[in-house]
């Protein structure tokens, strides 16, 4: 008994996906708010009369704008476009700079309604942090997970593609490091790169980021001067790497930090350096002469933080321990300005007041001096990762499901014993609920139009649920896509640059009778709220991302961005069949009951077949099967018992008759397993789950119960 | 039985200074059976563990023929040992050796058999056996012989519902608690799962220290890249940092010098001759406890021979203060300044193929 293997994390490591996988993000509140922690602040002060502005980038994925009044804060604008955390955001000029746990960079146009005018794909892990150059508002720095730092000239990088063939904002940069490599095929690039994720539908424009190479691990924080002649990083080496941001050269290194390095601060002129790191310190470098002057030890725990004034005389840093110290640099005097219920993540000063992101979603602003009361500018959204573990609690030991409200302990539902395949996953990482949709695993799970109370449909009317999901999630795009093909009624196989294999028949339930209209009549279980619509996330397996409310989806997105196999389930109604929505069985009497033998073959019928349909089932056979014998031996009822294998569907009418007659007689049937008596309410795949407990096929025994 | 001369020979070289009660025998060797020989010796010279045997055997002589398994066999033998009338001589553990071979067909070949597998296998199926026996007897009501975990289950919260395992007296020897901390690095969340061990496998590296391998045991390893970890804070993957640390250490020290290598190259194992010092007396500082545990050594199993799958075990122990060196049959006497020619050799090609394979420390801090 020696050591154990080290415990990976295979099961969270993502497998190669071979199709684009959509996910959708629900939320409940609207767009004034974010729905997870503040990782990100800046403000940009208004030049005119207008009023200044503060930016916010969340782990929910979105950035935000905020015009600032006295007392108040109001969201004038979303820029939603990363699908992971946004984890910095920098001002160069008026141009916003954005970089995400998606290792994308995104430069926005910052005073827009929310356009992202490009996406610079140079990284190929977590971007962590940004700095931007004051004076010199071309030049942006991002670093990230894996030691990558790259400078950009935002202006270049933004310059348009000479032949674009894309619609929209934004296509990637290449993914070259050595500019001088610049023309070669792709392919042949894939090895020059240092990264381990492939390179993506990279379209090379002409412009590469210069890159700081040297980095053996990480990296958290980045500053830059106001020349941007100035570049440090730290990160996990714990050391405070010095740079030349326009060669990408490096000058030297500074120990001292015995622990991660997470936030850096230089002076205007690049001679002073603070930083803050998880050994709790917070130290002031002199980079002339090289060394450490002054360590400050303010905090108990990680200073994950710093702001300084724009004298660099004070620094006002916040970290783990939830507290905002004030701190003198040259008198070392600090004073707590407030105390937070959550950790500090990022501060922003702008005027007399300074502003504190914290992981709640919420953003405070403080009086920037003394401890008196606090202003609470903006209270956040709803913070949900406290009660987002219903995915967790679904999967209750007993096995039944039950609904809970966590916060207050309380079974909100109990659905009994149920068994309905994992048809989707989820995650909470966005401070909301995201479904994850992959085909075909998606298919799986039916359910009966009864159950859903939809009015008008056949009782045994089988729903694929993610079909009608994604018809729901694309309703407005494809009223969209209507407008815009005009009144002409567009034919299914219209999807352009697409293969798709056509069938003459599809099997969908919809394509079976009615117009093409009816392809897009969204159920009303399946109805998304247009007050606070799902965003929709495509990802296919290199990573390459894309992110859309759903009501914002103008039509024009096509098999680029929605996966080709949701555009054939929305508007083709075909989907990959999945075996695993039957359900084999066998239906044999009791032992010791006299009933006759009904069928010995081997019977299917979908996995979400009722008890009560096999009694009926059970019914019909013994009735017709007597006055039948003769007449009727084709049978038009359900169950016909083929060579070993027979399909269960729906009852003939012409039978019905007959059963109504037999029923006046009164004897009921009885389905057991394993000796226990089904309620008619089960489904077969709930039987075959937590009563048959088997892999072998499902038998089940039939018995007659004479009522008195 | 051969004793007589080497029997003597070591009464005579220690002279009045043989120990009192103190018993020296060599063991036959049935062919290829020195990977157990020389662990049962290092386990004999365990005086915990000896004294706890031979009271197991005196309390269940009496029960009349119980059922024969690998316990009452090693009990048997152990008493066979300790209550010789000879103070030196041979013993052949015939019954002990076909009772393994019987339990376990890995050892049922006549082919080179790792020395650390078998202790392994040894001690779990001891454990197996008495928490089988303790587990029949608790059956009507009372716990007894095993007392259950005492303090507080809080190393075993997995659900809540989890079977608390019996300690037995191997459990109060050589079972110890590591500690297997991560360290989110976005919200340095840490989280610390335990895990027990009756013996630590450390890595090896030329020139080396005990002290410096078990640096490297509890030394960090980052999570990162495709490999990120599921911080339940931050509902997402982040880096992390883990480390290994000990959380509670054992009575008995046992350590594996992982000296069998996989040579991915050479499609084979191979054996790591490097020169790894372990002192005599050792300080365990990788605790989680302040106060450092401090060992001493008493027994090292000895791999002789250049590769993986041939060679010979013997073993060298420390009994009242007299080194002695059990080669099967063969008891010598011998410096404890010689303890060093086991360390191992600073080149590849050395003529000397004796290496520390497994070091058995006590811990001088007293039996609990």
């Amino acid at each position: 008994m020696h050591r154990v293997a080290s415990a990976g994390n295979t099961s969270n490591s993502t497998r190669p996906r071979k199709e684009k996988r959509l996910t959708y993000v629900l939320k409940d509140t609207d767009d004034t708010k974010h729905c997870a922690g503040i990782n990100c602040l800046s403000v940009l002060k208004s030049s005119s009369s207008s009023c200044d502005y503060l930016f916010t980038g969340s782990r929910d994925g979105t950035l935000k704008r905020w015009a600032i009044a006295d007392d108040q804060a109001s969201c004038f604008a979303t820029y939603e476009s990363h699908v992971d955390w946004v984890n910095d955001v920098v001002l160069a000029g008026n141009t916003l700079v954005s970089c995400s746990s998606d290792t994308t960079v995104k430069v926005w146009n910052s005073l827009s309604d929310g356009v992202c005018t490009r996406t610079l794909r140079q990284h190929s892990d977590y971007v962590t942090c940004l700095a931007a150059a004051e004076k010199n508002s071309n030049v942006v720095s991002s670093g990230g997970l894996g030691g990558e730092v790259f400078i950009w000239d935002i202006e270049a990088a933004v310059l348009p593609v000479a032949k674009s063939t894309d619609v929209m904002d934004d296509e990637g940069s290449n993914k070259l490091i050595n500019s001088g490599n610049y023309g070669l095929p792709m392919t042949s690039l894939r090895s020059v790169t240092s990264s381990n994720m492939s390179v993506n539908n990279a379209q090379s424009h002409g412009y590469n980021p210069t890159a700081a190479k040297g980095h053996k691990e990480s990296v958290y924080a980045l500053a830059m001067n106001d020349s941007g002649t100035l570049l440090v990083s730290g990160g996990t080496e714990k050391v405070i790497r010095v740079w030349d941001p326009r060669t990408g050269s490096k000058n030297m290194k500074l120990r001292g930090h015995t622990d991660n390095i997470r936030a850096l601060l230089l002076d205007s002129t690049g001679r002073f350096c603070l930083s803050g790191s998880s050994d709790s310190m917070i130290r002031l470098w002199d980079l002339g002469q090289q060394r450490c002057v002054h360590s400050y030890s303010v905090h108990t725990d990680s200073v994950w933080a710093l702001a300084s004034t724009p004298s660099f005389s004070h620094v006002y840093s916040g970290g783990r321990d939830l507290s905002l110290y004030l701190t003198d640099l040259s008198t070392r005097e600090s004073i707590l300005l407030c105390t937070n219920e959550q950790p500090v993540l990022q501060l922003a000063l702008q005027d007399d007041g300074i502003w504190v992101a914290t992981t709640d979603s919420s953003v405070h602003r403080w009086p920037a001096e003394g401890s008196h009361p606090q202003k609470v500018f903006q209270r956040g959204g709803s913070f949900l990762a406290g009660n987002l573990s219903f995915s967790r609690a679904r999967a209750d030991t007993a096995g039944s499901v039950k609904l809970w409200e966590i916060t207050r302990g309380v079974v909100i539902e109990d659905y009994g014993k149920v068994s309905i395949p994992t048809w989707f996953t989820m995650d909470t990482r966005l401070g909301s609920l995201s479904i994850h949709l992959d085909t075909p695993q998606c298919f799986s799970a039916e359910m009966y139009a009864a159950d859903l109370n939809i009015s008008g449909a056949p009782e045994d009317l089988k729903i694929n649920l993610a079909q009608e999901t994604l018809r729901g999630l694309l309703a407005h795009w494809i009223s969209k896509r209507r407008q815009r093909s005009g009144s002409q009624t567009f034919n299914c196989d219209g999807i352009p640059g697409r293969d798709l294999p056509s069938r003459s028949i599809s099997h969908s339930r919809v394509d079976a009778d009615e117009s093409t209209e009816n392809h897009h009549l969204v159920l009303p279980a399946f109805e998304f709220s247009t007050v606070s619509p799902p965003s929709i996330i495509t990802e296919d397996s290199q990573g390459c991302s894309w992110r859309k409310k759903i009501t914002e989806l103008d039509g024009s997105q096509d098999e680029k961005d929605i996966p080709w196999w949701c555009l054939d389930c929305v508007l083709n109604g075909r989907i990959t069949p999945k075996e695993s929505t039957k359900c084999s069985f066998y239906l044999h009497p009791c032992e010791g009951s006299n009933v006759q033998v009904l069928t010995q073959g081997k019977l299917s019928a979908p996995r979400i077949l009722r008890v009560h349909k096999v009694v009926n089932y059970v019914i019909e056979k013994m009735v017709l099967d007597k006055p039948l014998e003769a007449g009727n031996p084709d049978g038009q009822f359900g169950l016909v018992p083929g060579p070993g294998q027979s399909q269960l569907a729906s009852l003939g009418d012409s039978s019905l008759r007959a059963l109504k007659s037999w029923q006046k007689r009164k004897p009921s049937i009885e389905i057991l397993c394993n000796n226990q008596v089904l309620s008619p309410d089960m489904s077969l795949a709930t039987v075959r789950a937590y009563i048959w407990k088997k892999s072998e096929d499902l038998v089940l025994n039939y018995r007659v119960v004479q009522n008195r | 039985m051969v004793m007589g001369a080497t029997g003597s020979k070591l009464e005579k070289a220690l002279g009045d200074q043989f120990p009192e009660g103190e018993r020296y025998f060599g063991l036959e060797n049935f062919g290829n059976t020195c990977y157990c020989n020389s662990v049962l010796q290092a386990l004999y010279f365990c005086v915990p563990f000896r004294e706890q045997l031979l009271e197991y055997y005196s309390n269940n002589k009496n029960v009349g023929e119980a059922e024969e398994n690998l316990l009452t066999c090693l009990a048997d033998l152990f008493n066979q040992i300790n209550s010789s009338k000879k103070k030196t001589g041979v013993i052949a553990p015939k019954r002990f050796v076909q009772r393994v071979k019987k339990q376990n067909e890995l050892f049922r070949s006549y082919m080179h058999q790792d020395a650390h597998e078998f202790l392994n296998f040894l001690l779990n199926e001891l454990v197996d056996i008495l928490e089988k026996e303790a587990n029949a007897k608790d059956s009507p009501g009372t716990s007894s012989q095993s007392e259950k975990i005492a303090n507080g289950s809080s190393h075993l919260h997995v659900n809540g519902v989890q079977k608390e395992p019996q300690i037995t007296w191997i459990h109060k020897s050589f079972q110890g608690l590591l500690t297997n901390e991560t360290r989110c690095l976005r919200c340095e969340t840490v989280t610390a799962r335990d895990e027990t061990f009756f013996d630590l496998s450390v890595d090896i590296e030329q020139n080396s220290s005990i002290t410096s391998c078990l640096k490297n045991f509890s030394s960090t390893e980052t999570l990162n890249a495709e490999d990120k970890f599921f911080c339940d804070k931050c509902c997402s993957l982040q880096e992390a940092q883990k480390r290994m640390k000990i959380k509670k250490p054992p009575n008995v020290l046992v350590i594996h010098l992982k000296r069998f290598k996989y040579i991915e190259q050479l499609g084979r194992y191979k054996k790591l001759s490097y020169r790894v010092v372990f002192p005599l007396e050792l300080k365990l500082s990788n605790t989680l406890e302040n106060a450092d545990a401090e060992y001493s050594l008493f027994a090292v199993v000895v791999h002789v021979g250049s590769g993986p799958n041939h060679g010979h075990y013997i073993s060298l122990v420390k009994s009242h203060n007299h080194w002695l060196l059990f080669d099967d049959e063969n008891v010598d006497i011998f410096d404890e300044s010689a303890v060093q020619t086991f360390f191992g050799s600073a080149q590849e090609y050395s003529s000397n193929t004796d290496h520390g394979y497994i070091l058995f420390y006590e811990n001088l801090g007293g039996r609990s």
